[in-house]
């Protein structure tokens, strides 16, 4: 057997799941839909004494609509948030690029925020919508902003006793853009992508985590230019590192290329871009 | 849970992989495994219905699911229309990849929506094939959906 050996709990409740959190700290990892973490444990790039498998506990299911929020439960799966009509626009466009369908049927929003990996597409949705990542442990929540919740590789700013238990984005219909460029369609990996809402810009699977584009929002902010003049913006402000398909020169002029795309895309749909 | 339609209860090591269990312990060997990290399809299965990687899962995942493998699709005499499909285009030459097509390709015309080759060819790139260019594969999920 491939995975090294460990404890398995599955709690049915949150308060369960929390207890098991904060009693094992850092010993224990939460397993959400397993997409990422399955492939870590059989390569033992992890080695959890215990894992907390999370897909019992219903009340991280839950998707709510409310005063212009909407609110996904950590568990929800990519499947069902694909097929959503109250997401907003961005989540729409974005998610059918996560995985292939195989992996969105098992594939949850929180296991993918959590595992941060720089060229996913969540961190980035999160970060372009100013989204409030709810984390919990018993000793109660607290809200993190999704520029402070991404670190880095895998990195998040999760306490080890903590689980990220909601996401909360505002409901944005118009004004949105999202594009990717990856070897092989739909399902793969970005080797660079970019989105938008409205002024917000961020690029992604450049560098060590999404980037908001600041210089880029301040040039907008200004008045904006044309698509060319956003590009030669964002080429200067993207801070890229080589990966092993792609230089860094290569990912920061596709993805300033991207940005300039995804500004079009936006206005396009009404954005105030 | 149920696998292809027969009750299993047992108790199963936390760390197996439930394309393992599936191979190993109930001797499925059906369901191939490949790259073992989710990228290359060969070992999806039918989960409740939905195609999921069964490399991707712990075999204690599956506690009260139905799972559907190949061995639980049609049979030499009795194939499926999708199995037969598959034959009557040449959709495989080595096969390896075939059980996984399958799964994910049962999915889809469950769906009941009409798809055309282009969106078919994003759907099914979520399994590799090295032998046959995917073409003859895309046809016989194509001819299925009539």
């Amino acid at each position: 057997m491939k995975p090294p050996p460990f404890e398995y709990h599955r709690p049915e409740t949150l308060d369960e799941a929390l207890a098991i959190m904060a009693e094992h700290g850092d010993q224990a990892m939460p397993l959400a839909g397993g997409q990422s973490l399955i492939p870590l444990l059989a390569m033992r790039l992890v080695r959890p004494g215990r894992i907390v498998d999370l897909s019992r506990v219903g009340e991280l299911q839950q998707v709510s609509v409310a005063e212009g929020r909407v609110s996904i439960g950590a568990m929800a799966r990519q499947r069902d948030i694909e097929h959503d009509p109250r997401m907003p626009g961005l989540v729409r466009v974005a998610v059918p690029h996560i995985g292939h369908f195989q992996i969105r049927n098992r594939g949850t929003v929180g296991g993918s925020l959590s595992h941060m990996d720089p060229a996913a597409e969540w961190p980035a949705i999160a970060l372009a919508l100013d989204a409030v990542m709810v984390a919990a442990s018993v000793r109660g929540r607290r809200d993190i902003t999704a520029d402070a919740f991404m670190i880095g590789p895998q990195m998040t700013s999760l306490e080890p006793e903590e689980l990220l238990v909601e996401v909360v984005l505002p409901m944005r219909t118009e004004g949105f853009g999202f594009a990717e460029v990856t070897r092989r369609g739909l399902g793969d990996f970005a080797l660079a992508g970019a989105a938008c809402q409205d002024k917000a810009v961020v690029v992604f699977g450049v560098g060590l985590r999404p980037q908001r584009l600041r210089v880029v929002e301040d040039f907008l902010n200004r008045g904006g230019g044309t698509r060319a003049e956003i590009s030669a913006v964002a080429a200067s402000e993207i801070q890229a590192t080589d990966a092993i398909h792609t230089s860094s020169h290569y990912r920061r002029v596709v993805a300033a290329a991207l940005v300039g795309a995804v500004i079009e895309e936006s206005q396009a749909r009404g954005g105030v871009a | 849970m149920t696998v292809n339609g027969s009750r299993w209860s047992g108790d199963v090591p936390a760390r197996q992989t439930l394309c393992d269990f599936l191979r190993d312990e109930l001797e499925l060997t059906g369901t191939h495994v490949g790259c073992e990290q989710g990228a290359c399809g060969a070992c999806t299965i039918l989960g409740d219905g939905e195609a999921v990687r069964s490399c991707l899962m712990l075999a204690v995942q599956a506690d009260g699911m139905e799972l559907t493998t190949i061995e639980g699709m049609g049979e030499p005499g009795n194939l499926s229309t999708l199995q037969a499909a598959f034959l009557r285009h040449r959709a495989f030459q080595c096969g390896f990849c075939t059980p996984g097509f399958l799964a994910s390709a049962a999915e889809i015309l469950g769906s009941g929506r009409r798809y055309s080759r282009r969106e078919l060819r994003d759907m099914l790139s979520g399994n590799v094939c090295r032998c046959t260019g995917y073409e003859p594969i895309v046809e016989a999920v194509f001819e299925c959906q009539r």
